[in-house]
This record gives structure tokens, sequence and C-alpha cells, in this order.
């Protein structure tokens, strides 16, 4: 039944079925009155639904060429992406193996156990989305999604001070001596902190997102610490948590891909028994580990943090050293240059 | 199907009269009408005054119904059909073409199926550059996951062996505007765009849109499953149109799908059993951590033999093995790999040489098998 593939909610799609309408032709030469009237709805609601349906079987003939309208073809992409900017982690080997860093248009997981500096990345990741231009930053603000309540102020404070102080002692391509120098509280304020305390908290801000979004423009990254804090407990129904995250994920996607801005899911570990051993995966499941783009998996190896690339469609696997230092993160110490390739 | 009223045109005996007399019986459509005794429409029709001319009515409608039909084709004729232009196009790795033995089937919607990270975006990104570079026509890429790189598709490029032609910054143009990118992040946009592409391709037969791919089908349909029925509906109604489409228009449809977690600690294809008889072609990837190397076996084929499940794992098994009878060891292979990007693929036919040949020597396997490896180069 051709109505069923409309966006229209339950009842109202079995009170069109029940008079008839089944198919969306059925629709097309009704006015919304006449709908209003024959099923009892208000006539809004008729005029949406004739609008849905007159949508849905439109053929847009407007190119003769597109098969698709609003696809965009490969080569305009790669001109477009060649025009993105990718946010640094302060960590040059860790940049290296992402390609320049974090990538705007595209969903990251990151994830680890306690203590590896999953926040400590998130703080920092706030903070260099503001970096301005001329030293190769997207002079962006940032908006971070508390839901541990780990995020900490002063230490964003740090962050943004170390963060300041680099690059002011750095020559300015266009040196423009009457700009003021900014002062980490300014960087404070470019940071847009919501603290959610459910998961039903946790959906409607996503849900919200998009809205705030169009009227901060000049937001960039998206940072959720961390995605699943309130979907690891009281959830008895499996089937309906991998529904909402999957849901959530779609919407986080078409956030990233609209406004072109990054967004950072952070993640915890669980453990996995396959094949008669234990070993740590991120945590929310199988299903999960589809919805994003690219998954990144911090962990020990030996006294070092390392950093891993589990999943991408552009970069190859490999894992860099990286350190969390009271600047906020920056190259492992131990060894400058290592990158090892997996 | 169509509502009695917009037959009206066409035929005057369907007029207002014949319409109320239809509406009494609660038959709004031709589909309605479908779904009714015709005999006891018949009978009642009797107590009108204008008995003949509501007969009449119902015998235009029957025939109507009638005319609708597809003409018969016999065997032969299909045959003849498949081998003409239901050719196969090649997927761009020559191991995986081996074994599908020519490629993707024009007028077949094919699922990849896999679990994160076991090369589904890989191969549908080299299908794509392949179809585009070999000038076969255009493709159109649904894009769930924000996952479709044109960077890695030029990347792709520089690695097809005859590259030199598209050497040129207008050739590689060209080409790379053969691959359309829409980006889908709603089941119902998806309807929307894949009714879009039926009516767009019909009247163009010459447009050369020759494969469809949608990265992945599973992603739009987790968010609506298991709320009820219509989950349901929709989600085989999205199969039943990527099947209309590939038949109609001779296009090759190839859909990725998810592994989720079943009993066991096993995984399973995502979407359950109502999604699973509905791609021709199943192929399931995998990919091993420790050696870094994807596999792909067939899951369901038109004529290729399948298997049962477990026989699909035993194959698994000892092709890992034979495989990594071949490699160096662990920590060399690393270094191996970090020299090509694209090792990790191209292993991928070394993996299907040795599947199609067959040799696998157990008693040498065994004993190179068991190696151990320091976990936390891998992972956690």
């Amino acid at each position: 039944m051709e109505v069923s593939r409309l966006a229209i909610s339950a009842s109202t799609r079995a009170k069109l079925i029940s008079a008839g309408y089944t198919s969306l032709s059925s629709l097309s030469t009704l006015s919304p009155f006449n709908l209003a009237t024959d099923i009892k709805i208000p006539e809004k609601e008729a005029d949406e639904i004739l609008k849905l349906a007159s949508h849905n079987g439109k053929l847009d003939n407007t190119k003769g060429t597109q098969a698709v309208s609003g696809g965009q073809t490969a080569w305009d992409m790669l001109k477009e992406d060649e025009g993105l900017r990718c946010i640094t982690t302060s960590c040059s080997a860790l940049d290296n193996i992402l390609g320049g860093g974090i990538n705007c248009k595209e969903v990251t997981e990151i994830g680890g156990v306690p203590g590896i500096g999953k926040t400590q990345l998130g703080i920092q990741l706030a903070i260099n989305v503001q970096i301005p231009h001329e030293h190769g930053g997207l002079a962006a603000k940032a908006i971070y999604i508390d839901t541990e309540g780990s995020f900490m102020v002063e230490r964003a404070l740090q962050i943004a001070e170390a963060c300041l102080s680099d690059y002011n002692d750095l020559p300015r391509r266009g040196c423009n001596a009457n700009q003021l120098k900014r002062q980490p509280k300014d960087l404070l304020e470019n940071i847009y902190y919501f603290r959610v305390c459910s998961y039903t908290e946790q959906i409607a801000l996503i849900n919200y997102l998009g809205k705030f979004i169009k009227e901060h423009k000049e937001v960039k990254i998206v940072i959720v610490d961390s995605i699943t804090f309130h979907f690891r407990q009281d959830f008895e129904n499996m089937a309906l948590r991998t529904r909402l995250l999957s849901e959530l994920a779609l919407k986080l996607m078409k956030l990233a891909n609209e406004f072109k801005l990054a967004v950072v899911l952070l993640n915890q570990v669980t453990t996995k028994y396959t094949e008669g051993a234990v070993h740590l995966t991120l945590a929310l499941g199988d299903s999960w580990s589809h919805a994003c783009t690219n998954r990144i998996i911090l962990h020990w190896n030996g006294n070092e943090r390392y950093a891993y690339i589990d999943k991408s469609p552009t970069l190859q696997s490999a894992s860099a050293p990286y350190s969390v230092t009271g600047k906020g993160i920056r190259d492992s110490v131990s060894d400058h240059k290592r990158v090892k390739l997996m | 199907m169509a509502p009695l009223k917009s037959l009206e045109v066409e035929n005057p005996i369907i007029d207002f009269n014949f319409q109320q007399f239809c509406a009494s019986h609660h038959i709004f459509s031709v589909e309605d009408f479908l779904f009714h005794d015709i005999y006891k429409l018949q009978i009642s029709t009797k107590h009108h005054s204008n008995s003949e001319r509501l007969e009449q009515g119902i015998t235009v409608i029957l025939s109507i119904i009638e005319a609708q039909h597809q003409p018969w084709v016999n065997g032969m004729e299909l045959l003849e059909e498949a081998q003409g232009n239901k050719h196969s196009i090649s997927t761009g790795y020559e191991r995986i073409d081996m074994l599908l033995q020519g490629g993707l089937f024009r007028g077949n919607l094919v699922e990849v199926v896999g679990p994160s990270s076991s090369g589904k975006t890989q191969i549908c990104l080299k299908a794509a550059a392949n179809v585009a570079v070999n000038n076969l026509g255009s493709v159109i890429f649904f894009d769930t996951g924000n996952s479709f790189s044109p960077k890695r598709i030029e990347k792709l490029l520089d690695q097809i062996p005859d590259s030199a032609k598209i050497k040129t910054e207008e050739a590689r143009q060209q080409v790379m505007n053969k691959i359309v990118c829409q980006s889908v992040f709603d089941i119902f946009v998806l309807i929307d765009l894949l009714h879009q592409l039926k009516s767009n391709l019909k009247p163009m037969t010459g447009c050369s849109v020759q494969m469809l791919i949608v990265d992945s089908v599973s992603s739009l349909v987790t968010p609506i499953l298991g709320s009820g029925a219509h989950g349901h509906a929709l989600m085989v109604s999205v199969g039943f149109l990527l099947k209309e489409l590939a038949y109609e228009h001779n296009l090759s449809v190839l859909v990725t799908n998810h592994m989720v977690g079943a009993e066991g600690g096993h995984l399973k294809p995502a979407l359950g059993e109502s999604w699973k008889n509905i791609p021709h072609m199943r192929l399931h990837l995998s990919r091993d951590r420790k050696s870094n190397i994807c596999s792909m076996s067939i899951l369901r084929h038109p004529y290729i033999a399948a298997g049962k499940a477990q026989d699909i794992d035993a194959v698994y098994e000892k092709v890992f093995r034979n495989t990594n009878l071949q490699q160096q060891p662990p920590a060399m292979q690393n270094m191996s790999c970090s020299q090509e990007n694209d090792s990790k693929l191209k292993m991928t036919d070394e993996f299907f040489e040795k599947l199609y040949k067959n040799n696998v020597q157990q008693h040498q396997s065994m004993q190179n098998i068991s190696y151990s490896q320091d976990p936390s180069e891998r992972c956690v």
C-alpha cells in the first residue's frame, strides 16, 4: 500500500486506509477540505498529508540529466572537501595518521579504558576548533554535551591557556598588530556546554541541535562525552536501545553532513567473550559498531598511550602514541617520530 | 492501484452513478474491486434501476484489469535475454569476479554483509570507481553513513592498471562526474528517491545509469524495525523497489548490510528473516584481525552453490590457515601492510586464489596457525 510509505503518524495512516485511500494517486485529485471532512481530521493536517503525497509522486524533470535531485558528483564533492580544514588534536603523530586531524562532515567515535584521556581529548578538540585561520585553524565554536559530568572547567581553562600561549608565540601570517590578544576566557565563552542527565534528555537535545546550530552557524564541532553513559544502565529492552541509538546516529550524521561540522562521540569499553577469550571492545554492541564513520580506540601499550584507527573508509589502520600533559594532549615524549602502521 | 474516479475520463461507462454504486459496496479503487466478490456484485446490480449499465461497467473494469498483465515469456526467450543483456559488471577485484563467475549481475540485487570494518564500503567504492573508469555508465551512490569518500575514489582510480588514460585533470573530472552521491538519513527519503529514480529513468532508456549502491540499507531500517508491522512493511517495500529498479532498467544494485550479535556470541546478518530472501545474491565479508586479511564467501547465489553456513565457516578456517602459511610472521606482516595502502584488499585477491585452487595443506597449516601475538598491538 503506497500510503504506508508516507511519513505520517500511524493513526492518520489507519484513517486513510480505512477510508479507501490506499494509493497516492487516490489522493492526488483531492482538496484538503474534502480529505479533512472525509476522514475527520483538521484541515491543516489534511493539507500536510496532501503535500507529502504530491511531493512523493512528483516527477522532478527540472534537471533533465540528473537521475536524482540533490545528488552531487564525486568530483564536485572532492573539490568541496579540499576546502575543508581538519581540527588538529595537538599531537602531531595522531594528526599524521588521521590525515591532518579530525575531519569535518564525519562522525568519529573515540573510545578507551577509563583514564586513558577521552575527556582530555574532547576538551582539547573543543579548544582547538577555535584556533584562528592564520594558524591553520577553523576559528569556530564548539558544542560540548556532557552526559557523565566529567567536563572540568578548570582543566578546560588550563588547556585554553596552553593553546593560546602556543600560537601567540608563533609568528603570524598577515600580521595584524592592532588585533587584541585573545584571552583564555574568550575561548571558554565559545564552548556551548550542555549537561544531560538521562537518555530522554540526550535524545531531546540531539533533536534540538539542528535548530541550535542553525542559529549558531559558527559551531564546527559537536562533542558528546559520552554517548554511552545513559544507555548502559536501566535499559531492559535491548531492541529498543538499538533502535534509539541507530536513530541517534543517523541524526548526528545528518547534522555533520548538513552543517559540515565534525561530530566526536566518546565511548566506553566493555568486555566481550569470543572464541574462548575475553577481550575489551567498545561498548554498545555490534550494531552500534556500524554507526560511526570512523572509529579510534585509545589504549595503553606499556606505559604509553596509543591511539589506533579501527575503522575508516579513507584511512588505513594505524596507531600512534600520544601523551596527556598539563597543557593537554601532546606528542608522546619518549619517542617523538615513531608512527607504527598496521 | 488507481481510484475508480480516474478511470472515468477514458471510460465514460464508469460514471458517477457507477462510482456511487461501488462506493455503497466500499469499493473506491481498482484494488478494492479485486478484493470483492464479483459474482455477488453482479447479483446486487439487479436491485438497481439501470442494472444493465452497471453490469457493463463491471465488465469494462474487468477487461482493464486483464489488460494489465505482462506478456508471457518462455524459458528459451529468458535464457536468450539473460545471455544477451544480463552480463555482469566487474567489481574491480579480479578474485571476487572469479568467485562470482564474472562479477555483479545486471538486473540483480546484490547484498554485501559483514561486521564493522570488514571492507563493505571499500567494495562499494571500488565497484563504483570501476564502472566509472571503464566508461560503462554512471553510478548512483546513496550514502547513509557519511562514508562516501571522493578522496578514496581518487586513490582507487590511481590503482587501476591502465590509469594512464585518466592522468589528466579533465579526464579525471569526467570519470568522477559519473559517480553521483546522495546522502540519505531517513527511510522515507530513500523511498522518495527510489521513486524519483523510477520515474526519471523511464523516459531516458539511453540514460546510462548502470549501478545503484546503497551503503548501508540496514542503518536506515534499524531505527524503524521492531516498532510494529509498519517498519517491516517499509523495509520490504524498499527491497521490492530496489529489485524492480534492477529488473526494469537492467541496473546492478549493490546494498550493504550489517552484522549483529545473535545467540552464543555469534554474528548474523541484520534485518532478519523477511529481508533474507529479498537479495538475489548475498555475499559475506569478514576480516581476520590478526592478519588483516579480508575474505568473502557466498551465502546465496542464483546458481553457484553456497553450501550451508557451517560449511562456509569451515572454508574460512581452512583458508585463513592457508593464507597464514603464505604470510610472514605477524610482526613482519605489519611492516608489509604499511608499505602499501591497499594491501588489505590486495590480500583479498590472494585469498580467492587460494579458495579457487583449493590446495589446502592441512598439516602444514596446522603448525603455522598457532602463533601468539601481543594483543595490545591490536586492540585495547
